[in-house]
């Protein structure tokens, strides 16, 4: 692992967390550039897709796409295709639409004024998505959250504004979302779900993207709005077997997403990451702790 | 895809069982020129607000602060352009703390003069941690007030 001065590391408050930017200080002198770069790339993904943003995206389809098609930007396009076909391969585990579920409880607001309406019934092929960059919602009832899969396009965007910069070796860490890039492989801690100040382990990732899910817990104080409560949207209620998951992935929007499956679904979410090219740990509630065969271990199995 | 039981190694209980993790990025006079290159600046509020000025010009301002929670103490500044918008926020210190030292003089006089870049290495290396998102709600708050507080003043 290189020495903390091989690298210049910025932070910035975006996505609703810190989100961290490391790159080589081999780079050269347009380090600084590409690193204000690619935090605009991300802040620019945080704008479209941010829920409680009023000119968002996400919200003009909250208001409009029940009624009529609305167009998006590509960006937005390419995170709702991905949801859909996460949506379907997960077999409705994986679901954008849960947003309802987590304003009753409180963890998202309510839209403008208007008393928040939970559909009776799960709404399936609930986003339709056409060519030209349109999206209907089949119902207006339906009301959408990218926040579980979003943050991880975030950070690929900004990864690739790293690369186009020409910039040999990076990392963006969204508040555990995070993605690496460069010949060196860097050292991940897995912070213990149960128990923030503790590691579970170490994964050397050399390209990549790992993202973690758990129930909530805070570092500061008191409830907050927007922490990663999970929805399984079978019962409309938090997830309740898995205290924790970490899922390794080619990019950090699919890995961001699996982590909210594996929270449901447990092992059994296990065909699904191997179609994604994916690897998982998880932490059940009662302590026991499962990785897939191919974890990228720099940790150490049990016998 | 099989799983394996996974069963937490000694060596990472021991290596890893850090309450404290801390990063300095930047310190004010580099978070200064970051945001307003080619300015000098000029004390406005001590310690904590500063007038940037280019050719008899000003550019902006550069306000510090910082969040304390329970377990977190983060100093942040926020840049504000002539007119009063946010022109830049940024994180100069990260600390974070499970045992109770946050608010502690003694805890906290360990980073003083330290450079940015440095990774502070408290309780070993840990650098980079994926776990559970932390909010950042307060700094966001923070931003809301220094814009609240300064952004009509300072003009």
């Amino acid at each position: 692992m290189p020495i903390a001065c091989d690298s210049i590391r910025r932070a910035r408050p975006l996505l609703g967390t810190f989100v961290e930017i490391e790159v080589a200080t081999a780079a050269g002198p347009g380090t600084e550039a590409a690193i204000d770069a690619a935090f605009a790339a991300i802040a620019e993904a945080h704008r479209l897709m941010s829920f409680h943003e009023r000119d968002s995206d996400v919200s003009h389809l909250n208001r409009n796409a029940g009624i009529r098609p609305t167009r998006v930007h590509a960006w937005t396009f390419q995170v709702l295709e991905a949801a859909v076909e996460m949506h379907r391969r997960s077999r409705g585990i994986f679901d954008v639409t849960v947003a309802p579920v987590l304003q009753v409880m409180g963890l998202l607001p309510g839209l403008d004024s208007d008393p928040v309406i939970v559909p009776e019934r799960r709404v399936t092929d609930a986003i339709e998505l056409s060519p030209e960059r349109t999206v209907r919602f089949r119902s207006p009832a339906i009301t959408i959250d990218l926040g579980g899969i979003a943050k991880g396009f975030a950070v690929d965007r900004g990864i690739e504004v790293l690369r186009g910069f020409d910039i040999p070796r990076g990392l963006i860490n969204a508040g555990g979302d995070l993605r690496v890039f460069g010949q060196e492989p860097h050292m991940i801690h897995v912070r213990d779900p149960r128990d923030p100040s503790r590691s579970i382990g170490q994964v050397e990732l050399g390209d990549g993207a790992l993202a973690s899910s758990a129930r909530r817990f805070d570092l500061v104080d008191g409830v907050e709005p927007g922490s990663s409560a999970v929805i399984d949207p079978r019962t409309q209620r938090p997830a309740g077997s898995i205290d924790g998951a970490t899922v390794r992935a080619p990019s950090c929007m699919i890995a961001d997403a699996l982590t909210k499956v594996v929270m449901i679904s447990g092992v059994g979410a296990g065909d699904l990451l191997a179609h994604y090219g994916a690897s998982a740990l998880l932490t059940s509630v009662d302590g026991e702790m499962q990785i897939t065969s191919d974890w990228p271990q720099a940790v150490h199995r049990a016998a | 895809m099989t799983w394996i039981r996974y069963t937490l190694p000694a060596a990472a209980i021991v290596s890893a069982a850090a309450p404290a993790y801390a990063v300095q990025y930047l310190s004010i006079g580099e978070a200064q020129k970051n945001a307003f290159p080619s300015a000098h600046f000029t004390e406005v509020q001590a310690g904590r607000v500063w007038k940037a000025e280019a050719g008899g010009k000003v550019e902006g301002f550069f306000i510090f602060d910082r969040v304390i929670g329970k377990h977190l103490y983060i100093d942040y500044a926020v840049a504000l352009t002539p007119g009063g918008a946010v022109h830049k926020v940024e994180i100069l210190q990260y600390r974070e703390s499970y045992g109770g030292e946050v608010r502690s003089p003694s805890w906290l006089a360990q980073f003083v003069g330290k450079t940015s870049g440095s990774a502070l290495k408290i309780n070993g290396d840990i650098r980079n941690i994926s776990g559970a998102t932390l909010s950042s709600t307060h700094v966001t708050e923070g931003v809301k007030r220094i814009l609240a507080a300064y952004a009509n003043r300072l003009r």
